[in-house]
């Protein structure tokens, strides 16, 4: 389960300060499907990070079942990612110079598994994800949708228990876009926790419980509020 | 995959730019060990010079020039053949052996060779001239520590003309061929050569020496002033002295003996060489400072850039949860390999260089020094490695958060 306690994550620049996120008492339990809507700058990026272990709050805990995650030090914070958490990003980020198959291997080789099990896991994945026949082609060479599904595949070759999802259907075409939400929906009935950040409605439709976000204030939305919209 | 073949992949991807980022380390490392493999084989050279030849007086015309030892009779200058009676005739202690040398540019098989006249030692007492000085005996100065050079079995062969600079006999239609040019001609004992319109039986050939040597032809001294129809006159004589203390007496004697010559010790021209020895080995030093600066700038600069264009893809790496060690080593293991790689590839121009343009520049032969090798690739990567320290902390401090960010 994931625990927000009184966190609130001030940004200080040139001066000024912008209070992203406040938030007294969130909690996400094991196996939900969240989707997290509010307009630009509403501090949606800022969540994902925290939740992440990769942005200290201001002030405030974050709890990650009884681990309070921001008393870890930075290199445990890299094991529970490494070990616990997939990311999916909008923009993909796959390394440029890494072929399909190596991008995936990636979570695994920085997880110390062994070459030959590096390949095989990593193959299975993207055979999944359709993609048996474009192993060795680099992002430049594979279409966008093939690129987050190779994305998506590097997120859960590793089985993570929680997956944190920035727009990850922003820069889709309606098949692709359909092709994560499917994931995300056999991620949900794996029993995963899917954590996702979306400008798209119905996308967010697809979740089990909506987070809206407004100047850094979390609200919930009632399922039917959000069917109307 | 590991971080090894991440690196190398990124590596892969860009030639080029990896090749301008270690560029400098490259031509230093290339500068020096050039450098230091003449330096060393230079300074290798003088001693054994000194320790062989350390007895050897040249008596040269009044303005050679003087670079080389064994290059000094090619200036195209002459002396008359009458200094060398007068010499024999001053019966000087000390002397133990004198032998002009005429030398003159000629081509045997399309190879450019120095014909080199010499006069055998056999000659001095069969000539008509020197009867007087049939009666000269080889007189050790006072003191002398060294035992009188009595000829040994040795000095009977033609090899004799490497190791005292004499011969004990030679007809006038035999030549002996210097290492050089008996490998170009692919010719041997026994063979007969056309040289200049005349003919001539190889008497021998001589082992290379990694001198100007090595391309001569050498010859009776009279049948090349015939040839040269130059008179009789040589371009130096040598005078063998028995011992290194008698060289340096007999510098004074045999210049006031023969006031329009020049006199110098095989000492002497090797303190030419001894000053440009030194000045290498300062170059060298210098060369390495250069190296250390602009290698190390330009490669920890490299870093930086390199650093600053995958913010991204350090902070995915991240939050995919890779260490902050792990990125630094990332980029530390980046420039091991930049700089081992560079530092091999100078290596082998740098000793390509000194085998090739040694023997020209510097008059000396060059065999590989794998100690010096060694050690210019292990500073070369050690440099890289302290060099991309600084940057690669940097990368390591870089924000997870990075990944959010839309390029
Ligand atoms: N590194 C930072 N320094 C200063 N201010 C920041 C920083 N990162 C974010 N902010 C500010 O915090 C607020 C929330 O930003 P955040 O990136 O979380 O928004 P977001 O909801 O993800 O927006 P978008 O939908 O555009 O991605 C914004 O006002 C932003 O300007
Ligand atoms: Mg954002």
């Amino acid at each position: 389960m994931i625990r927000l306690e009184n966190v609130k994550r001030i940004y200080t620049r040139r001066g000024q300060t912008v209070t992203a996120l406040q938030c007294e008492d969130l909690r996400i339990s094991a196996g939900e499907y969240v989707a997290v809507v509010g307009p630009s700058g509403s501090g949606k990026s800022t969540l994902l990070s925290l939740l992440g272990g990769m942005l200290s709050p201001t002030s405030g805990r974050i709890w990650l079942d009884d681990t309070s995650v921001y008393e870890q030090s930075v290199i445990s914070r890299s094991a529970i990612r490494r070990e616990r958490m997939g990311f999916v990003f909008q923009t993909f980020n796959l390394i440029p110079y890494l072929t399909a198959l190596e991008n995936v291997q990636v979570p695994l080789a920085l997880n110390n598994v062994s070459p030959v099990n590096q390949v095989g896991l990593a193959t299975a994945m993207l055979q999944r994800f359709g993609l048996g026949d474009r192993l060795n082609h680099k992002p430049s060479e594979i279409s966008v949708g093939q690129q987050q599904r190779v994305a998506l595949a590097r997120t859960l070759v590793n089985d993570p228990q929680i997956i944190l999802a920035d727009e990850p259907t922003g820069n889709l075409d309606p098949t692709s876009r359909e092709v994560v939400l499917k994931a995300f929906d056999t991620c949900y009935d794996e029993g995963r926790t899917i954590i996702t950040v979306t400008h798209d409605l119905t996308a967010a439709a697809r979740a089990k419980r909506r987070l809206v976000l407004n100047d850094g204030q979390i609200s919930e939305e009632s399922f039917s509020r959000a069917k109307v919209a | 995959m590991n971080l090894r073949s991440l690196v190398w992949k990124e590596l892969r991807e860009r030639p080029w730019s990896v090749l301008s980022s270690s560029i400098a380390i490259l031509l230093g490392v290339a500068a020096l060990v050039a450098i230091r493999h003449v330096t060393v084989h230079s300074e290798q050279e003088v001693s054994r010079q000194l320790s062989s030849l350390g007895a050897n007086i040249l008596i040269l015309p009044k303005d050679a020039s003087l670079q080389n030892y064994y290059a000094a009779d090619r200036n195209g200058q002459t002396l008359p053949e009458e200094h060398v009676t007068e010499v024999l005739m001053a019966g000087l202690a000390g002397v133990e052996k004198v032998t002009p040398k005429l030398s003159m540019p000629a081509s045997l098989g399309g190879l450019e060779v120095t014909l080199t006249g010499i006069l055998p030692q056999s000659e001095f007492t069969a000539q008509q001239a020197w009867q007087t000085a049939a009666l000269f005996t080889p007189k050790k100065h006072d003191g002398c520590k060294k035992a009188s050079h009595e000829p040994t079995a040795a000095d009977m062969t033609p090899e004799s003309l490497n190791t005292t600079r004499s011969i004990e006999s030679l007809e006038k239609n035999q030549i002996v061929l210097g290492a050089d040019v008996a490998d170009r001609c692919a010719f041997s004992e026994g063979d007969t050569v056309e040289l200049l319109g005349g003919t001539f039986t190889v008497l021998g050939t001589l082992t290379r020496t990694g001198t100007v040597d090595d391309s001569r032809v050498f010859a009776h001294l009279h049948t090349v002033q015939e040839l040269a129809k130059s008179g009789e006159v040589v371009s130096a004589i040598e005078v063998i002295g028995c011992c290194e203390d008698a060289a340096g007496d007999l510098v004074p004697e045999l210049s006031k003996l023969l006031p329009g010559a020049r006199v110098v010790t095989v000492s002497q021209v090797v303190q030419t060489q001894v000053g440009v020895n030194r000045l290498m080995s300062g170059t060298s030093w210098f060369v390495l400072g250069i190296l250390i600066l602009v290698g190390g700038a330009s490669l920890a600069s490299a870093i930086a850039a390199n650093v600053r264009e995958r913010r991204r893809e350090i902070g995915t790496l991240m939050a995919i949860g890779a260490t902050p060690s792990f990125v630094q080593r990332l980029f530390l293991m980046k420039a091991l390999v930049l700089g081992l790689v560079a530092g091999t590839i100078g290596c082998v121009i740098g000793l390509l260089t000194a085998v090739l343009i040694g023997p020209q520049w510097a008059g000396v032969s060059i065999v590989p020094l794998p100690g010096l090798a060694v050690m210019a690739v292990s500073a070369a990567t050690l440099l890289a490695v302290l060099a991309a320290y600084w940057p690669a902390r940097q990368a390591a401090k870089l924000d997870p958060c990075l990944c959010f960010q839309e390029v």
